[in-house]
């Protein structure tokens, strides 16, 4: 085959492209994914219904022209704020995963490499960390923090707030994750060679061992992204999160709970929409795990 | 087998001191002067002044930190911000038997479950059936808690409208309040222990003693129960520790929905009243509880496994 032999041409991320091209489960979630984030991002713009100011004519709705999910127990229109909820969600990802490559992806890089006090003070603040099962630093610290944290810096910092306590809790898998890896990678023979050439401990960090992690932080923060959807939700809902009126998936769903056997789609439509996001970036991570698999390598 | 005990006993202290150092820095970190809340309107130096040596805000940290590790040794967790005086003790302690009692029958449930179906997988690898019921369990295990609610509730209602026997929507009391809460709390963990059952029975169906077992001429049942099972059974012990995890974390979720008066209600409860030494108490209780569980299950895993103890 002509394109076998071509494939030692192509760049590595190339390589990758295509590999994850021909794996329709990764493809379709990509796609699903992209679209979401169209959502968030222009979906608000497009359908310009308020979220927060109440329609008194339209209690509870069903779904009909003027409001096309229908409205939640005090008239609001469901898409408006569901479109908004999702940004929300994706926005959290955002910087937890952003928060987690900078604090945890580097701390556990620089710590496999070097070792030493490093390593241990890394290593130690990690373990002291996980001492805290599931969410509770993450609940402990949103409800310590958030109503002054609002007071002072409105939404946006507690939009903040809970992406950071939510990236406590997600850190240190992180961490421990890239330092291990790193451990390994550290002792390699190309590592060894470019080091007894007289190479810097900056360009072996960059040249060879960050394109070796890359792939596992790129999974790993890919796959972590459903839990810190869910674990946004749960915040949220417990009161911690974002504050109404401004809507979020989890509030919404629990919000609409009492009244679920009047209109069950008020309950439903987030709830769909948070599996979905849990879904396509699920099997997203995991075409990811496949891609950048060295075993699969041609 | 003394080493492994060993070396679990002394990472038990960094382990609750992490969980202790870390909650008392949040609470002495969370911004706002709790005494002054708590006099409302009220300008008057000398009470502030007693109310503060009362709580203790008046030491320096380390004091306080002391005090408090001292409290929690004598199981006094200090006292409540928003109920003036009244011991946080008192009002947590109800919340423990109900959230212990739930999360254990839950475990239990989704035990009974899980290791039964993770078992069946293994033995008719490869078939629709197999296939089929092991995404359910994925299912189970990705869906999160108040999702599912939902659609318990909605199913039920469905039930109650037709004038079928149906199951109260919330509430705490009778037996019958128990049925939805606990189905709701096994289901993520029931998911998990299957396909981790599953995994662990297909590794033990591979080795040579089975085929020796086979080829010996014993019968179907025997090597399957106590040639197999037995070695498939160890590592489903270690599952109970993160299980325990999640039903923390299903408690909050679980507890708020329906109304049971558990640690996770309470927290919840004390979040909105801002009383944070109760939610310091509650998250160190929690906390406590998971780490012990892992203790009791390695304690047991290392008891069981024969090689564990000899290279321990």
């Amino acid at each position: 085959m002509a394109g076998k032999t071509l494939a030692r041409d192509r760049s590595l991320w190339m390589t990758y492209w295509l590999r994850l091209r021909s794996n329709r489960a990764s493809v379709v979630s990509l796609v699903g994914l992209i679209l979401l984030v169209g959502l968030a991002a222009f979906g608000p713009l497009i359908y310009t219904k308020s979220a927060i100011t109440p329609d008194y004519k339209a209690i509870n709705a069903q779904p009909l022209a003027a409001h096309w999910f229908g409205t939640d127990n005090l008239g609001r229109d469901t898409l408006a704020r569901l479109l908004l909820g999702l940004r929300v969600s994706l926005i959290v990802a955002f910087y937890v995963e952003g928060l987690n490559i900078l604090l945890g992806a580097t701390l556990g890089l620089l710590a496999g490499y070097f070792g030493g006090i490093l390593d241990v003070l890394v290593t130690r603040l990690a373990d002291m960390l996980f001492a805290f099962p599931g969410l509770l630093l993450a609940i402990l610290v949103a409800a310590s923090f958030g109503a002054a944290v609002t007071d002072r810096f409105g939404g946006i910092g507690r939009l903040l707030l809970v992406a950071g306590s939510l990236s406590l809790v997600s850190w240190p898998l992180m961490a421990r994750l890239v330092r291990s890896q790193v451990l390994v990678l550290r002792e390699q023979e190309f590592v060894v060679a470019s080091r007894s050439l007289g190479a810097s401990d900056a360009w072996i960090i960059v040249r060879h061992i960050l394109p070796n992690v890359a792939g596992l932080i790129a999974v790993s923060s890919t796959l972590d992204v459903a839990g810190v959807v869910v674990n946004e939700s749960v915040l949220s809902l417990l009161g911690l999160g974002i504050q109404p009126p401004d809507p979020s998936i989890g509030k919404m769903i629990v919000d609409s709970m009492p009244f679920l056997e009047a209109n069950p789609l008020q309950v439903f439509l987030p709830s769909a929409a948070l599996m979905l996001i849990v879904l396509t970036v699920s099997f997203l991570g995991d075409g990811l795990r496949d891609v950048f698999d060295p075993r699969s390598l041609p | 087998m003394g080493n492994v005990i060993l070396r679990r006993f002394v990472s038990l202290p960094f382990v609750i001191f992490s969980i202790t150092f870390i909650t008392f820095w949040v609470g002495f970190l969370a911004p706002g002067d709790p005494i002054l809340s708590m006099m409302g309107g009220r300008n008057d130096q000398a009470t502030y002044e007693r109310l503060r040596h009362l709580y203790g805000l008046d030491q320096t940290w380390n004091d306080q930190y002391f005090r408090y590790l001292g409290g929690l040794l004598r199981g006094d967790l200090g006292l409540s911000f928003r109920y003036q005086g009244r011991p946080v003790v008192e009002i947590v302690s109800g919340g423990i038997p109900v959230s212990v009692s739930l999360g254990a029958v839950a475990l239990v449930l989704s035990l009974s479950i899980g290791v039964p179906v993770g078992i069946w997988a293994a033995l008719w690898q490869n078939t629709t059936a197999e296939r089929l019921s092991m995404a359910a369990m994925l299912m189970l295990y990705s869906i999160p808690s108040f999702v599912l609610i939902p659609i318990f509730r909605w199913v039920n209602y469905q039930f109650y409208a037709r004038g079928w026997p149906s199951l109260p929507v919330a509430g705490w009391g009778q037996p019958e309040h128990w049925i939805m809460p606990v189905l709701v709390l096994a289901a993520a963990s029931v998911g998990y222990i299957a396909r981790l059952t599953r995994v662990s029975m297909l590794e033990v169906l591979k080795q040579d003693y089975l085929r020796t077992a086979y080829a010996k001429g014993l019968g179907q049942n025997r090597i399957l129960w106590v040639h197999a099972f037995r070695n498939a059974v160890l590592p489903i012990i270690t599952v109970v520790g993160p299980s325990v995890a999640f039903l923390v974390t299903g408690a909050f979720v679980v507890e708020n929905i329906f109304a049971i008066p558990g640690i996770g209600f309470l927290s919840v409860q004390a979040i909105q009243q801002r009383d944070y030494p109760v939610i310091q108490s509650t998250t160190v209780i929690l906390a406590a509880a998971v780490v012990l569980m892992n203790l009791i299950t390695d304690l047991l895993y290392s008891l069981l496994d024969p090689r564990i103890r000899v290279e321990g």
